[in-house]
C-alpha cells in the first residue's frame, strides 16, 4: 500500500512537472508566437481537473483501505481481549469448581460442609463486565467497528480467525469446520436428528438459552461464542456453549433466576420421554442434570451461608447460587447420582461412613485416641500402658475383609498404669500429651510419619512429665500451647507443658473444697478464655482462666463423662451416664437441649472442626453421628465389642481430613472414611 | 445406671486410681463376651497376682489354644512395665548386645535379617513384634478360637520374651527384683511355659526365684 501511495505522489509530481513544462512551452511559444485559444485553455483545465479528481479518488480508496486495516487490527485486539478475559474467567471458574469439588469431597467423605473462608464463588468477573457507562461506550465502539468491517468485507476473515482461535483453545480440530458458523444451525441439525419427538421441549430450552445469549452477547462483550464456535458435533463444545450461555444469563437480571426454573422442569420432562433419542438424551443428560443440581444448590445455598455466618447481600446472593450450580456441573458429571442426592436435599443427604482401617496392636482397651492435626495419622492410648502412633497411609491389606490393617509406627512406653486420655498438640508442634491412671501427664515428641517401628530407641521421644496431679488424670485438652487436665484428685489444671514452671493454674471448686468431687473431663471454651470442667457428681463448672474463678455453675443430676465446647458457638456438650447428651448455653448456663442419645451411658463425644456435626460413642457399642442443627442422628455404626460392661471409650474427628475414629474396650481402634 | 440390682463393671471417667477395675468378680460362666478369657485372667490376677495356680488354672471346657494365647497377651502387656523401667537404665552404650549369661548373643528377629540390636532395642522390638503378631489378623483373627497352626507361633514369642526377663535378671537385677515383687510376672511366666511345655526346660536359664537350685545352664540355640 505504501508503494501505491508513493506512486501516486510521484504521479502528482509528474503532473506538476508536466504543468511546468507546459508553461515553459507556452512561454517559449508566447515568445515565439502566442497561440492561446479559449478552447485550448478550457481543455487544459478540464484535463487537469479530471486528473486531480482521479488522484483524489485514489487517495480516498487508500484511506478506506487504511481505515479498514485499522478496524481489522482493532477488532482483532478486542477479540484477543475478550478471549483473554474469558480465559481468565474460565480459570477462575475452574478454580472455584475445584474448591467446590474439594468442599464436596469433604462433604461426601466427612458428612459435613467444609466451612472455609475461601470457598466462595469467584467475584463476578469484573473484567468481562465493565461499568454501565463504559459498557455503552464499548458497545458503541464495537458496533462502529462492526459496521466498518461489514462495509469492507473483512467480517468473515476476522470471524474465521477468531473462531479458529477459539477452537484451538478448546483443543478441537478445525477440520470439521463448516462454512456457515451459526449457532442456530446446530439447533436445526439437532432438530433433524431428533425428529418430532417430545425432545423438542428440550431443544426449545436450548433455543431459549441461545436467544438469551444473543441478547446478552453484545452487551457483555463475551460475544465471541455468538458466532465463534458452532457445528462441532461434540458434546463438549455444546456443553461449553451452554455453559457460557448460562453464564450470560447469570449476568443478566434476577428474573433469569425464574427463567431457570422452567429449564429445570423441561429437563425433567425430557428425561421421562427418552426412548427414541436415547443417545441424544444421554448427551444432554449431563446438562439437564447439572441444571437440576444448580437449582438444588441454589435452594440450599442460603442455608449454608447462614450457618456459616455469611450474610450474603441480596443481589449477590441471587447470583451466587446460580454460579454455584453451573460450576458444580463442571465437577460432577462423572458421578451425577451421588450429587443429585446432595443437591436434592441437604438435610436428607449424608455421607455414609464406612469402617476402613482397623488398628489392632493394643493388648487391652483403647481409652483415648486423637488424630494428628494435619497428617493421616493418629495416636491411641490404651489400658496396656502404652500409646501407639499409626500412619493410615502405611497399610496392609487384610485378607478377607475390605478393611485395611495398619501396624503401629511407634509404641510410646513410659506410663506405669493404664493411659486414660490424650491430647494432640498444635499443628507443626509434632507433640502429644497423655494422662494416665498413674497421675502423670506426659509430653511426647511424635516421631516422623516415616519412622520405622523397629528403629533404635530414641529417648528424645519422651518430653517433660507433669506430676502435680495426685490421682488419675482423666481428661486432657490442648489449645493455644496450653494444656488443660482434669483429674480424679478433684482439680483441673492449666499447664504450659514445656515451660520451666509448667503449672499455670489449679482450678478448684471452692464450694466443695473439703470434699472435691473428682473431675471427669475438661475442655477449653470461649476461644481458650475459659475452661469447662465436669465432675463425677454431675456438676458442670466454667472457670475463667484469667482469674481461676468459677463464672458459671451448672448442676445436673446425672454424672457426665465428657464435655466438649463448640468451636464457634457458646455451647457446651456433655455426655452423661443416663444415656443423655445435653447441650448448655455457655453464657447463661441454661440447658439448651437434652436428648436420649444412646441405649447406654454415653462415653465419647467429638465435634467436627466446623461445629456442624457431633459424634458420640456409648457403652451400647454404637457410634452415632448427629446433625447439631437438627439434633437428629445421621448415622449409627456398631463398632466395638464389650469387655465387661465397657464398649466404646472414645471417638474423634480428624481436624482436616475426612476421618472419624472410635476406640474400644476390645483393644481395637477403628477409623472410618 | 449403677443401681444395686445391676452391677456395671466399668471405669467411669473421674474414678480414683484405687477404684480402677475394682468391681465384684464375675463368674467365668456368666461372661458372655468374646473377651471372656481375657476378662477372667485379668480378674484373677487382680485378685492376687502371686497366686500362680489360680491364675493359670484353666476353666473347664476352655479351649487351650485360646487360654495360652490370652495368657501370652497378658504377659506381653505386663512386660511393658518392665520395658518402661529398663528404658531408664538399659542404655545402648552399656548393653550393646542382648545377652543374659555371657553364653549367647541374641539376635533381634524384628528385622529382615536378624541383627545384634542393643538390649533395649531388642526388648522394645520384641514386644512390638509380639504385639503385631498376637494381634495379626492373619494368624489370630479371632479371640475365641485359634488355628492349630497359629498355636505354634506362641512358642517363638515365648522364647524371645523370656530373654527380656533373663537380660533384666542378669544385668539390671534391681529393676528385675522390684518389678517381680510387684507383679510376680517372671514366676508366672516360668510356671506358664513349664506347665504347658511351651519352651524346653533347658532354655529357662533363670534360677528358680523363690527356692530350689538353678536349673541347667545349657541353653538352646541363639537363633532369633
Amino acid at each position: 500500500m505504501d508503494d501505491s501511495s508513493v506512486s501516486h505522489h510521484n504521479g502528482g509530481q509528474v503532473g506538476s512537472q508536466i504543468g511546468v513544462s507546459v508553461n515553459n512551452k507556452q512561454n517559449e511559444e508566447s515568445s515565439q508566437s502566442v497561440q492561446y485559444s479559449i478552447p485550448g485553455i478550457l481543455h487544459f483545465i478540464q484535463h487537469e481537473w479530471a486528473r486531480f479528481e482521479l488522484e483524489r479518488s485514489q487517495w480516498e480508496v487508500d484511506r478506506a483501505e487504511f481505515e479498514a486495516r485499522i478496524a481489522f487490527l482493532q477488532g482483532e485486539r478486542k477479540g484477543q481481549e475478550n478471549l483473554k478475559n474469558d480465559l481468565v474467567r474460565r480459570i477462575k471458574m475452574l478454580e472455584y469448581a475445584l474448591k467446590q469439588e474439594r468442599a464436596k469431597f469433604h462433604k461426601l467423605k466427612y458428612g459435613v460442609e467444609l466451612q472455609q473462608g475461601d470457598v466462595r464463588p469467584p467475584p463476578e468477573e469484573p473484567p468481562t463486565e465493565p461499568e454501565p457507562a463504559e459498557k455503552a461506550q464499548w458497545k458503541q465502539g464495537r458496533q462502529l467497528i462492526k459496521q466498518y468491517l461489514q462495509e469492507i468485507g473483512y467480517t468473515d476473515t476476522i470471524l474465521d480467525v477468531r473462531s479458529n482461535r477459539v477452537r484451538t483453545l478448546l483443543g478441537l480440530n478445525n477440520e470439521e469446520q463448516v462454512e456457515d458458523p451459526n449457532y442456530r444451525n446446530y439447533d436445526n441439525k439437532f432438530r433433524e436428528r431428533c425428529g418430532d419427538s417430545p425432545i423438542n421441549s428440550l431443544i426449545r430450552k436450548y433455543d431459549y438459552g441461545g436467544k438469551e445469549q444473543r441478547k446478552g452477547g453484545v452487551a457483555t462483550g463475551g460475544g465471541y461464542n455468538e458466532e465463534g464456535l458452532s457445528n462441532q458435533e461434540t458434546a463438549a463444545v455444546f456443553a461449553n456453549f451452554e455453559f457460557l450461555a448460562n453464564q450470560e444469563m447469570d449476568m443478566d437480571e434476577i428474573d433469569d433466576l425464574d427463567a431457570n426454573k422452567p429449564h429445570h422442569t423441561s429437563g425433567k420432562q425430557g428425561e421421562e420421554v427418552d426412548h427414541e433419542a436415547e443417545e441424544v438424551l444421554n448427551e444432554l443428560n449431563l446438562l439437564t442434570e447439572s441444571e437440576a443440581d444448580g437449582g438444588g444448590q441454589g435452594d440450599e445455598y442460603p442455608v449454608g451461608g447462614v450457618v456459616g455466618g455469611v450474610a450474603a447481600g441480596g443481589g449477590e446472593a441471587d447470583d451466587k447460587p446460580l454460579a454455584l450450580g453451573e460450576l458444580a456441573q463442571l465437577t460432577v458429571s462423572n458421578e451425577p447420582e451421588a450429587y443429585d442426592v446432595a443437591g436434592a436435599n441437604k438435610e436428607s443427604f449424608r455421607k455414609t461412613w464406612n469402617a476402613k482401617y482397623t488398628l489392632r496392636s493394643h493388648f487391652d482397651g483403647v481409652r483415648a485416641l486423637a488424630f494428628h492435626p494435619t497428617e493421616a495419622a493418629l495416636v491411641t492410648a490404651s489400658e496396656d500402658h502404652t500409646l501407639k502412633l499409626w500412619n493410615l497411609q502405611r497399610t496392609v491389606q487384610a485378607k478377607k475383609s475390605a478393611g485395611l490393617d495398619v501396624e503401629p509406627l511407634y509404641t510410646f512406653r513410659a506410663h506405669t498404669a493404664p493411659v486414660l486420655c490424650l491430647a494432640m498438640g498444635a499443628p507443626r508442634s509434632e507433640e502429644c500429651f497423655s494422662g494416665g491412671l498413674d497421675g502423670t501427664i506426659r509430653v511426647w515428641n511424635l516421631p516422623p510419619p516415616t519412622a520405622d517401628p523397629y528403629d533404635p530407641y530414641d529417648p528424645a521421644v519422651q518430653g517433660p512429665v507433669l506430676r502435680e496431679h495426685t490421682d488419675a488424670v482423666w481428661s486432657l485438652a490442648s489449645a493455644h500451647g496450653r494444656l488443660l487436665s482434669a483429674s480424679a484428685d478433684g482439680t483441673a489444671r492449666l499447664w504450659a507443658p514445656r515451660a520451666a514452671r509448667p503449672l499455670l493454674a489449679t482450678l478448684r471448686d471452692d464450694a466443695h473444697a473439703a470434699h472435691p468431687a473428682p473431675a471427669a473431663a475438661a475442655d477449653f471454651a470461649d476461644g481458650g478464655a475459659r475452661a469447662a470442667v465436669v465432675y463425677r457428681d454431675g456438676t458442670l463448672l466454667l472457670y475463667d482462666l484469667e482469674t481461676s474463678q468459677v463464672v458459671v455453675r451448672i448442676a445436673c443430676e446425672s454424672a457426665a463423662g465428657r464435655v466438649r465446647a463448640h468451636p464457634a458457638l457458646p455451647l457446651l456438650v456433655t455426655a452423661h451416664e443416663d444415656r443423655h447428651i445435653r447441650f448448655w448455653d455457655a453464657a447463661s448456663g441454661r440447658c439448651a437441649h437434652a436428648m436420649v442419645a444412646h441405649l447406654d451411658a454415653v462415653t465419647g463425644l467429638a465435634l467436627d472442626p466446623n461445629g456442624l456435626f457431633l459424634l458420640s460413642g456409648s457403652h451400647d457399642c454404637s457410634v452415632r453421628l448427629w446433625n447439631l442443627d437438627t439434633k437428629t442422628c445421621v448415622q449409627e455404626i456398631t463398632a466395638h465389642r464389650k469387655k465387661f460392661d465397657e464398649s466404646i471409650l472414645d471417638v474423634a474427628f480428624h481436624p482436616l481430613r475426612p476421618y472419624i475414629a472410635s476406640a474400644g474396650a476390645d483393644g481395637l481402634a477403628k477409623v472410618f472414611v | 445406671m449403677a443401681d444395686g440390682v445391676q452391677i456395671l463393671r466399668r471405669n467411669r471417667p473421674g474414678s480414683k486410681a484405687k477404684d480402677f477395675c475394682r468391681w465384684p468378680d464375675e463368674p467365668f460362666e456368666e461372661m458372655d463376651s468374646t473377651l471372656a478369657v481375657q476378662q477372667f485372667i485379668q480378674q484373677t490376677i487382680r485378685r492376687d497376682p502371686a497366686n500362680l495356680e489360680a491364675i493359670l488354672k484353666m476353666p473347664e471346657a476352655q479351649d487351650e489354644g485360646v487360654w495360652k494365647y490370652e495368657h501370652l497377651r497378658q504377659f506381653c502387656m505386663e512386660l511393658n512395665g518392665l520395658a518402661v523401667r529398663l528404658q531408664s537404665e538399659c542404655k545402648p552404650e552399656t548393653c550393646t548386645q542382648m545377652t543374659a549369661t555371657e553364653q549367647w548373643i541374641f539376635l533381634c528377629a524384628a528385622h529382615k535379617t536378624p541383627k545384634e540390636c542393643p538390649a533395649i532395642d531388642y526388648t522394645r522390638h520384641t514386644l512390638d513384634g509380639a504385639a503385631c503378631l498376637l494381634n495379626s489378623n492373619k494368624y489370630f483373627p479371632s479371640r475365641v478360637s485359634i488355628k492349630e497352626s497359629s498355636v505354634g507361633k506362641l512358642g517363638s514369642v515365648c522364647r524371645r520374651v523370656y530373654r527380656i526377663f533373663s537380660h533384666a535378671y542378669f544385668h539390671h537385677r534391681a529393676i528385675f527384683d522390684a518389678f517381680e515383687k510387684e507383679t510376680h510376672l517372671c514366676k508366672r511366666f516360668t510356671y506358664f511355659v513349664t506347665k504347658y511345655s511351651i519352651i524346653s526346660k533347658e532354655i529357662l536359664i533363670l534360677p528358680k526365684l523363690d527356692d530350689e537350685t538353678p536349673i541347667s545352664q545349657t541353653v538352646g540355640e541363639s537363633e532369633a
